[in-house]
Formats: structure tokens, sequence, C-alpha cells
């Protein structure tokens, strides 16, 4: 069965680990209580050009593959071996959820889109977004 | 050039094919408003968890592609290496830049990024009133729990 995309991340993640990221989050999130609209606004900004996992994988993995069919070319046609695997593993990732560096890029603190866009949702309720749904819906 | 992570896909499409998605998800939040919409708002969202969003769409196929093509280099001939160093340079510039050669094919089959996805369930969630009582404990916790749950 197919993980939801947006808890395949969180659940190839140590609870440990999950818990310190809740806790980083609700920490960021209660620094924004009651702050003017531009400090919330400059912190969305700074969520948009975070680097999420996937990311970091997207720039990994392709380095990884490409780097097998370079020493395959030049060296011994036993590296393409390399790229495979790398291929198989974004593959694995992408159905399954778990990948090989997940445990380390989690650790470096690299968060998944998801919680990234928890942080966003919280901050823009903050900042009041919300209302103007309900509004839009009378009319 | 290192483009944002959350706006490199919009960036890289057409705005035709961006407004047209925007104005699908506005009309999919606006139909909701029939009998019941309590649970069709619960199943839409639970459907949002799991719809994949273009980077999952974007890196399955460049695993499919790659592993095809290192498969056709040992098989059948050396001149599809060409194709398999193509496949890891294209998803090195889709990660840094945005752009890569299928990516206006999947938006235009109407796949979104996680942020877009993440505008229909703010949406939902605002016109179901999730984040009224949040707001008004003014606790960081309780707002987190309304923005997830």
């Amino acid at each position: 069965m197919l993980p939801a995309t947006t808890r395949r991340v969180e659940r190839n993640t140590s609870s440990s680990l999950n818990d310190q990221f809740r806790h980083q989050l609700t920490e960021n999130v209660s620094h924004y209580i009651g702050a003017r609209r531009h400090v919330i606004d400059r912190r969305l900004a700074e969520l948009d050009s975070e680097w999420t996992i996937e990311r970091v994988i997207e720039t990994e993995a392709p380095a990884t593959i490409a780097l097998g069919i370079t020493l395959g070319i030049l060296r011994s046609p036993k590296w393409f071996a390399v790229s495979a695997f790398a291929a198989g593993m974004l593959l694995l990732h992408n159905i399954q959820g778990w990948y090989p560096l997940m445990p380390l890029l989690r650790r470096l603190g690299f968060r998944s889109q998801y919680e990234i866009e928890q942080e966003r949702s919280a901050l823009r309720v903050l900042r009041g977004d919300h209302k103007g749904y309900q509004l839009s819906r009378t009319h | 050039m290192i483009a944002e992570t959350a706006t490199r896909v919009q960036q890289h499409t057409a705005p035709r094919v961006n407004e047209h998605i925007q104005r699908n998800a506005r009309e999919r939040v606006c139909e909701l408003g029939g009998y019941d919409r309590a649970s069709a708002i619960a199943s839409r969202l639970h459907e949002l968890d799991r719809e994949w969003d273009i980077e999952r769409v974007l890196q399955t196929h460049f695993a499919i592609v790659s592993l095809a093509s290192l498969a056709l280099s040992t098989l059948v001939g050396r001149r599809w290496l060409a194709l398999a160093l193509g496949v890891p340079a294209f998803m090195l510039q889709h990660a840094f830049q945005g752009w890569c050669p299928s990516l206006p094919v999947f938006r235009r089959i109407g796949f979104r990024t996680s942020k877009e996805i993440a505008e229909e369930r703010f949406a939902l969630k605002a016109l179901r009133g999730d984040f009224n009582d949040a707001l008004q404990s003014g606790d960081a916790d309780d707002l987190l729990r309304a923005v997830k749950s």
C-alpha cells in the first residue's frame, strides 16, 4: 500500500527525531504569536526558500547516478550498478517512503514539505488569512 | 541560479496552466457548499493527503527513466548512455532551477506543487471554521493541532 504523500517522510523518521521536529515547530510558531504583520511576512518568505528534504534528495540522487555513469564509462561498467542502485532507491522512496539517506538528512534538520506547510498555515492563521475565506463564502 | 523551493515549479509553468490549476481548486472548494458540507470537506481533506504532488511524480518518473536507460545501455548499446546521463542532468536542473523537460507535460495533466495542495487544505479548513477556536486560545500547540488535523 502506498503511504500518503504528506506522511511518508515522518513515517520513516525515528519517533525521537519526529518529537524534536514537532517541538521545534511549536517553538517557531509560538515565537510569532502576537507578532506584527511584516514580521510574519518575512518568516513566510523564508519558508518559501527553505530546502525541503525532497529537494535535497533531488540533488543528491542525480549526483550519485551521474557519478556512477561517469565512472562506468571511464573505469569499469561495474560502476553502473551504483547508478542503478541510486535510481532504485529513489523509486523506493517515492513508492514506499523509505530512503537510505533519510536518517542522515533528518538528523541534519531537513524538513518534509508537509512540516513546512504546517508552519506556513499556522502563520497564515496568525496573520488572519482564514477570515477572508469565511467572508467570501457568504456572498 | 538557485530558485525558491516553494515556487520554482510555478515559475516554470505557463501562466495559463498555473491559472487553470488555481481556478480548478477554487471551483472545487466552492462546490463543497452543498448539503452535508462537513463530511464533504472531511473526505476532500483526506484525498488531499493522498494526492501525489509534482515532486513525487517527477522523482518517480526520473527513477524509472534512469533505470530503463541504464538497462538499455547495458543490453542494447552504449548509445543509450547519452539518455542515462541526460536524466540526472535534468533532475539537477529541476532541483536547482525548477524546470525540466517533462515538467510542462505533468503540469498540464494537473499535478500540483505541495504549496498549491496546502492552499486548498487551508481554504477548506478555514471554511469549516477549524482555526477560530485555536486562534482564541492563543496557544501554538492548539494552532498546530488545528492546522494538522
